[in-house]
């Protein structure tokens, strides 16, 4: 769907984005993590045509540069910092997108009841809430039913209902043939939603798969909490012993230990050897997090 | 053309909704009936259009391009800034025909609170008036619109020209001053010094035709000398120009401010990053 090749933009000799390349495939949800100024929204922008830039950007097969108003039909767009016109109510502001975007007799009304902003469809933007602006920002992408969405931090601005909302919407549309490309700072959500993750840094993308693939090749264990009646030093020091273990912390009846998942079994044995008795025993899998600290940081 | 119609349609209805439309009918209509009523040298009471006109020339090229100005500065700049021109450019829509739209709702917006205010006021002043010459009226505010476009334009021009709408600000203000004071000096600088202050008081003294042509080159010069050739007592009053300086020629000065700003601004827009 996207295909972005040796990607460059400098603003005033700094380098922002530095040659990068990747491609989205059709009905995936593909995510762009990165700290400040790593070069995401550099890259949506290059990707929407809002800058001009170095490289080649292909979107559904065709050269954004020159085809630039026809890919933009099928393409829903929120930014990050979504603005309107704050003398013009929603329902003027969608309509005059959906003139912009060529679709008529578009039901507007569905599309501001879809993301809870029905009753306030003839107030003037000007009076909305951040949250508010950010489902209008929501709404307007949906114009023309796009077979793209990319959608720069979408539940930022959101309380957690919100976003939960918003999120669910994001897997309904995904599940009917949409394409997401997005970028997000809330990495519980990406971990969520995306089916690969890019991690860019410094302009340059330094890890690029599926979050399980990541935590494998990035070597990141999971992690076995075990919660134990009478805790004491002799499991610590068991549980230690046992070679395939990365780490081990006690905190209050809460063991948590980092290991492949092969070890589970001897880490059990370990704590009953040593007279502990579990009360609950989970899995935690590794998150986005740890995986975005590890690369950024062997990054810098 | 669809995606222009559009762009020029919000513009129309941001203006209308922010009072803007309101307000300077308003100012026009107050300002041309105050000078209808006090503005005559034989005292207090109404004066026909043509007298009203000739003592409105000179309030209209001070207001017009002031309202020019403001109403087109924030145009490109303004949206930058507040984060709506990033949305509007996602859309299937060139830069051009924003501007393109945006041109056309402005002009839309000074054309229709040209027409409300002076109209109102020209129907004011018919009513207590005989043997209004309605012809000479709808010629001045047709000038006055095309002046407004011509300022809008250039506001358009320091719109794409700057990044920041403090600045486009500035701009606009730089180019009032310019317009109304800055160029008259320099041209009038420019005879005295060709010439000397005393043969300029001279009773035979003619002006050389680069001064007439450096003069009108400034839009609101231009604008003067088209109201003042086609409104019948302002033209026997003005006496003789250089034959050249006819109503083509005027008209031709404006409409390149007007098409220069917009295809300078177009230029600028097209290689901005966002």
């Amino acid at each position: 769907m996207i295909e972005v090749n040796n990607l460059r933009k400098e603003y005033d000799g700094v380098v922002a984005v530095d040659g990068i390349s990747f491609k989205v495939e059709k009905k995936e949800i593909f995510a762009l993590l990165g700290p400040n100024g790593a070069g995401k929204t550099t890259t949506i922008k290059a990707i929407l045509g809002l800058i001009n830039y170095e490289g080649e950007i292909k979107i559904n097969g065709m050269d954004a540069r020159k085809s630039g108003k026809g890919i933009k039909k099928f393409i829903g767009y929120l930014p990050e910092n979504v603005a309107f016109y704050d003398n013009l109510t929603a329902l003027q502001i969608l309509q005059f997108l959906a003139e912009l975007k060529g679709v008529e007799n578009a039901d507007l009304m569905s599309l501001l009841k879809e993301v809870g902003l029905e009753k306030d469809a003839n107030r003037k933007v000007g009076e909305f809430s951040k949250g508010m602006i950010q489902r209008l920002g929501f709404a307007q992408c949906l114009l023309g039913e796009p077979k793209l969405l990319i959608l720069d931090e979408p539940t930022s601005g959101l309380d957690a209902l919100g976003a939960y909302e918003i999120r669910k919407k994001i897997k309904e549309l995904n599940e009917k043939g949409v394409t997401i490309f997005l970028s997000s700072h809330i990495l519980s959500e990406v971990q969520e939603l995306s089916d690969r993750v890019a991690i860019i840094n410094r302009g340059k993308i330094v890890v690029l798969d599926s979050v399980e693939e990541l935590s494998k090749k990035l070597d990141i264990q999971p992690k076995l909490r075990i919660e134990i009646q009478h805790p004491s030093s002799k499991i610590l020091g068991l549980v230690k012993e046992i070679k395939s273990v990365k780490d081990v912390k006690l905190d209050g009846n809460v063991l948590e230990v980092t290991c492949p998942p092969s070890a589970k079994l001897a880490i059990i044995n370990a704590v009953e050897q040593a007279g502990g008795k579990i009360i609950d025993f989970k899995t935690v899998e590794p998150t986005l997090e740890e995986i975005f600290v590890k690369v950024v940081k062997e990054d810098e | 053309m669809n995606e222009i119609i559009a762009v020029a349609k919000k513009e129309i209805m941001d203006n209308w909704r922010n009072k803007w439309i309101i307000a300077t009918s308003a100012i026009f209509a107050i300002l041309t009936l105050v000078i209808s009523y006090f503005g005559s040298m034989r005292g207090v009471g109404w004066q026909d259009l043509e007298a009203t006109i000739v003592g409105m020339i000179n309030l209209v090229t001070l207001l017009i391009p002031i309202i020019g100005l403001m109403l087109g500065y924030a145009s490109i700049v303004g949206e930058k800034e507040r984060g709506s021109l990033e949305l509007l450019l996602s859309y299937p829509v060139k830069r051009e025909e924003i501007l393109a739209g945006k041109f056309i709702g402005l002009s839309a917006v000074m054309a229709l609170a040209n027409f409300v205010g002076f109209g109102v006021a020209g129907i004011v002043i018919g009513i207590n008036v005989k043997g209004v010459e309605w012809g000479d009226y709808f010629i001045f505010i047709l000038a006055s619109i095309l002046l407004g476009m011509v300022f809008i334009a250039i506001a358009m021009l320091m719109s794409c020209a700057f990044s920041k709408r403090s600045t486009a600000m500035g701009g606009a203000i730089f180019a009032w001053f310019l317009f109304e004071m800055i160029w008259n000096m320099v041209v009038s600088g420019l005879l005295i010094a060709k010439y000397g202050f005393e043969k300029l008081m001279e009773e035979n003294f003619v002006a050389p035709n680069w001064y007439y042509i450096a003069s009108l080159i400034n839009p609101i010069k231009a604008y003067s000398a088209l109201v003042s050739l086609n409104i019948t007592p302002v033209a026997e009053f003005i006496g003789e120009m250089p034959s050249f300086v006819n109503t083509p020629f005027n008209l031709a000065i404006l409409l390149i401010w007007m098409v220069a700003s917009l295809l300078l601004a177009n230029y600028l827009f097209k290689n901005k990053d966002l």
